[in-house]
C-alpha cells in the first residue's frame, strides 16, 4: 500500500509544522480503514490498515515530543494496534502455509502408495495405512485448528482495542494537537508578516522623512541665496 | 530488542532538515553497529536487533525523505529495503520455527511427526535466507551504505541551515502542544 502524499512539507520550516502535517494525514489513512477492517474476513483492509499504524508510529517515533503528551500515548497505542494486526497476518500467513504443506505430504504419500501397488488390480487400503507420512497428518491438522480459532480470538482483541482507542479519544488527542501545533505556526508565521510589513513601513516612513529634510535644507539654501542675492543687489 | 538511542539537541522549532541529519546520522550507526554475528541462526535475536535498528533507519528516510536530494535518496532507500527484505526472510523463518517448536512441545508424541516436517521444511528455507542475507551484510557492503547517508546527513544539515535555539523562537521542547 502506497502511503497518502503529504503536501506543504517544507525542509527549512520547523520540524513540528512538518511533522503535525505528516501526522494528520497518516492518522487519516488509519482511520480510512474503518469500517471495512472491522469484518472478520476483511483480511486486505486489516493488513494495509496494519501497514497505516505502522507510518504512523514511526513519524511518531522521530517526533512525538512534538505533540505533548499525545503524542508518546498514541505512538504506544499505534504500537499496540500493528502488533495486534501484525499476528492476525501471520495466521493468515501461517494457515495456507500448513495447508500447503499437508498437501505436498499427501501427494508425496499418493505418489508412495501407487508405487507400492505394483501391477495391482485396485489399491489394497492396507497400504495407505502404511503411508510414510500418516503419522505427520494428525499434529497439521491439530495446528490449523489451533491457528484458525488463534485468528478468531485476535480479530476479538483488535475489534475490542479499536473501540477502546476510540471511545478513548487516542487518536483525537493527537489530531487537535497537530491542529495546535499547526494553528501556532499559522499564527507565528502571521505575526512574522506583520512585523516585516511594518518593519517595511517603518523603513518607507525613515526614507520620507530624510528625502522630506533634504528638501527643507535645499529649500533653505535656496532661500538663503536668494536674500544674499536680493540684499547685494540693493 | 536495542533500544533506539536518544537524540539530543531536538525540538519542534528545529529546522525539519536539521532534525533530518541528527536523527538519519544516529539510526545508520545503529544498523552498523548491529551487524555482527546476525548470520548465526542459534542465536537469532542479534538478526532482530539488526532488523530493528534497519527499520527505523528505513522509517527515518521516509518521514525526512523531503530534506534529501531526490536520486541519492532514492538509492539508499533501495539498499535499506533490500537489507530490510533480506533480514525479514530470514526473521519470518526464525519466530516460525520457534513458534512451531513451542506449539510442538505441548502435542503429545505421536502428534509431533507433522510439525517436525514442517519445522524441517522452514529450516531448509532459514538456510536459503542466509545465504541471500549475506551479501547484504558484507561489512564493505555496509560501509558502502554508511557513506552514502553521510552524503545525505550532509545535504540535510546544509539544507536546514544554523538552528535556533528553543528559547529563541519561544518554543518548549516538551509539553507545549499539551
Amino acid at each position: 500500500m502506497k502511503p497518502r502524499k503529504v503536501k506543504k512539507l517544507d525542509p527549512r520550516g520547523p520540524l513540528g509544522e512538518n511533522a503535525a502535517r505528516i501526522v494528520q494525514v497518516r492518522l487519516d489513512e488509519l482511520r480510512s480503514f474503518i469500517p471495512a477492517a472491522l469484518h472478520e474476513d476483511c483480511m486486505v483492509e486489516q493488513h494495509d490498515m496494519r501497514i497505516a499504524a505502522k507510518r504512523l508510529r514511526y513519524i511518531l517515533e522521530a517526533t512525538e515530543f512534538c505533540f505533548g503528551r499525545s503524542g508518546p500515548a498514541a505512538r504506544r497505542r499505534a504500537k499496540d494496534l500493528q502488533g495486534i494486526l501484525g499476528e492476525l497476518h501471520d495466521c493468515d500467513v501461517m494457515l495456507p502455509r500448513v495447508e500447503h504443506h499437508l498437501a505436498e505430504l499427501r501427494s508425496a504419500d499418493a505418489g508412495a502408495v501407487r508405487e507400492r501397488a505394483g501391477n495391482a488390480g485396485d489399491l489394497d487400503p492396507a497400504l495407505a495405512a502404511r503411508a510414510p507420512h500418516r503419522t505427520a497428518y494428525r499434529g497439521l491438522e491439530v495446528l490449523a485448528v489451533y491457528v484458525e480459532a488463534r485468528r478468531r480470538l485476535l480479530f476479538e482483541r483488535f475489534r475490542e482495542f479499536w473501540e477502546e482507542q476510540e471511545r478513548a479519544g487516542t487518536w483525537d488527542r493527537l489530531d487537535r494537537a497537530a491542529e495546535r501545533t499547526l494553528e501556532d505556526a499559522r499564527i507565528r508565521r502571521e505575526a512574522m508578516e506583520r512585523a516585516e510589513r511594518a518593519a517595511r513601513a517603518l523603513a518607507d516612513a525613515e526614507g520620507a522623512e530624510r528625502e522630506a529634510a533634504a528638501r527643507a535644507r535645499r529649500a533653505a539654501e535656496e532661500l538663503r541665496l536668494a536674500r544674499h542675492n536680493a540684499g547685494s543687489n540693493g | 530488542m536495542a533500544k533506539a538511542r536518544e537524540i539530543s539537541d531536538i525540538h519542534q522549532g528545529v529546522p525539519y532538515a536539521t532534525a533530518a541529519a541528527r536523527v538519519v546520522a544516529l539510526r545508520a550507526d545503529e544498523v552498523v553497529e548491529h551487524a555482527g554475528g546476525v548470520l548465526d541462526v542459534s542465536e537469532i535475536e542479534r538478526l532482530h536487533d539488526m532488523r530493528v535498528a534497519t527499520r527505523r533507519l528505513r522509517a527515518a528516510l521516509e518521514v525526512f525523505r523531503p530534506c534529501f536530494p531526490r536520486d541519492e535518496f532514492k538509492a539508499t532507500l533501495r539498499e535499506v529495503k533490500g537489507i530490510a527484505d533480506a533480514l525479514g526472510e530470514r526473521r519470518d523463518r526464525d519466530v516460525t520455527i520457534a513458534a512451531l517448536e513451542d506449539f510442538g512441545e505441548v502435542l503429545a508424541a505421536p502428534d509431533r511427526p507433522g510439525i517436525e516436517s514442517l519445522v524441517a521444511k522452514l529450516r531448509t528455507e532459514q538456510e536459503e535466507a542466509n545465504d541471500g542475507l549475506a551479501g547484504f551484510v558484507d561489512r564493505a557492503r555496509l560501509e558502502a551504505l554508511r557513506l552514502r547517508v553521510d552524503e545525505l546527513v550532509a545535504a540535510a544539515e546544509e539544507l536546514g541551515g544554523v538552528p535556533e535555539t528553543p528559547s529563541s523562537n519561544g518554543a518548549d521542547p516538551v509539553e507545549r502542544a499539551g
